[in-house]
């Protein structure tokens, strides 16, 4: 057979695109009665495409991030001091609650002083995801009616926002582009780790409660003050609200922000 | 045709001067390890307070043991004779071991923030953060047991031992295998 010549087999599958291909392209012209639009042609109105602002995970993003955070742990312990949560025993830790606060206002400060410096702006507000995602619920259900165990609750939740802001913090050092800038996230990270023993010894007292150890009802986890040999990074659990028949209370789990909750340039309060 | 890989490249191995550093905070481990192991030797601590401080000498030879992974023939494997020597003749009471090894695990904490300060390899700066936050808890801890002091608990105002250049002279005591 010669070269040039088209088999019928072969002449029929082009016959077959041909038609296809006018079909598509009538598709795509332009129709009576159709709206016009920048989308391929369709039946009904397509809404448009939500569009998304060009963003990139820089050291001046993760500054901001870490920044909203402790207006998170500020505003949650604003919060326990005008509640009148820390009640009985609790009533005590007032002091402490204050200091974490205090803590959290000079960390922000000094987290949104770097933003500056590396051309981001401050940000003087919570991370709303974070907010939306744990702390709004985890505060709904210690404020719950028939929660008989609210003072304990919202120190779990401190606890809870203390630890999730040391592997926060922990975490930026794998992805902070200079040694200075690692160092100055741990030194606060540091500071996060202190608040949290300190709770954790309110939550969970002694010597025996130090390191880790296991509910034998239950079967869960203790709080422990030192939970493991090396910061986790694994995701901050903690047990909260009115206890169910069985006597279990709602585990709220929370993960340190990701590239979903980072507060990007174009994100303000 | 190119074939895909089996698994991801290997990290980059620490430069000269991140394993110096490395050497001296893996030194500095093995002295406080040395240090809690003194104080559990001291027959001055049972039941749970024992448990504790195995557990955080534990930790500080885990430490160490990571270190000596990471920079391989640049460890030295020997604890630091200046930490273990400066410390090792202070804890002479129950509270006076508390007190010691508070201020070698903030005198820690410390040092390895300035070591992390210079380190530029990214593996070491993971893992010294994450010893960082751990030896915070365990100073932590020492402020709040046996009573809660919230200024001893939170506070750090011990200074950074890491040298600027030669880590000193080490010591056969406690070493970790190669």
């Amino acid at each position: 057979m010669n070269d040039n010549t088209l088999s019928r087999r072969e002449l029929l599958r082009m016959g077959g695109l041909t038609v296809v291909g006018a079909t598509f392209l009538a598709a795509c012209g332009k129709q009576a009665n159709v709206p016009e639009s920048a989308n391929i042609a369709s039946v009904g109105v397509v809404p448009p495409t939500t569009g998304l602002p060009a963003v990139e995970v820089t050291d001046a993003v993760l500054m901001r991030t870490a920044a909203s955070l402790e207006y998170n742990a500020i505003e949650t312990y604003e919060l326990v001091l005008s509640s009148g949560l820390l009640t009985g025993d609790y009533a005590k830790l007032s002091d402490a609650v204050k200091r974490f606060r205090d803590d959290h206002t000079r960390h922000a400060d000094a987290v949104n002083s770097l933003a500056v410096q590396l051309g981001g702006k401050t940000v003087t507000c919570g991370n709303a995801r974070i907010q939306s995602l744990y702390i709004d619920p985890a505060i709904e259900l210690i404020t719950a009616s028939g929660n008989p165990d609210a003072g304990v609750d919202v120190i779990s939740l401190a606890h809870g926002l203390e630890n999730l802001a040391t592997q926060t913090y922990q975490g930026v050092v794998g992805l902070l582009s200079t040694s200075q800038l690692r160092a100055a996230a741990m030194r606060i990270g540091a500071d996060e780790a202190r608040h949290a023993v300190v709770l954790a010894q309110v939550l969970n007292p002694g010597y025996g409660a130090v390191g880790p150890t296991t509910n034998e009802t239950t079967g869960k986890a203790n709080v422990a003050s030192v939970p493991m040999a090396f910061g986790s990074q694994a995701s901050v659990q903690i047990s909260i609200g009115a206890p169910n028949a069985e006597g279990a209370k709602t585990t709220v789990a929370m993960e340190t922000p990701s590239l979903n909750s980072l507060v990007y340039d174009y994100v303000s309060c | 045709m190119p074939t895909a890989p089996l698994r991801s490249a290997p990290s980059e191995r620490p430069n000269a001067a991140d394993s110096e550093l490395l050497a001296f905070a893996q030194g500095a481990e093995l002295a406080v390890h040395d240090l809690y192991t003194k104080a559990i030797d001291s027959g001055r601590f049972t039941g749970d307070e024992l448990t504790m401080l195995e557990q955080f000498a534990a930790h500080h030879l885990a430490y160490a043991q990571s270190i000596n992974g990471l920079i391989g023939k640049d460890a030295t494997n020997q604890r630091n004779a200046g930490v273990y020597g400066a410390y090792s003749g202070q804890m002479t009471t129950g509270s006076a071991a508390y007190r010691t090894l508070q201020a070698l695990e903030n005198t820690l904490v410390a040092t390895h923030t300035d070591i992390l300060a210079k380190l530029e390899n990214h593996d070491a700066a993971v893992l010294v953060a994450s010893i960082i936050t751990v030896e915070a808890r365990h100073a932590a801890v020492f402020g709040v047991l046996p009573n809660l002091n919230l200024a001893s608990a939170l506070d750090n105002t011990a200074s950074s031992i890491a040298p600027a250049s030669n880590a000193p002279a080490a010591t056969s005591e406690t070493t970790v295998a190669p």
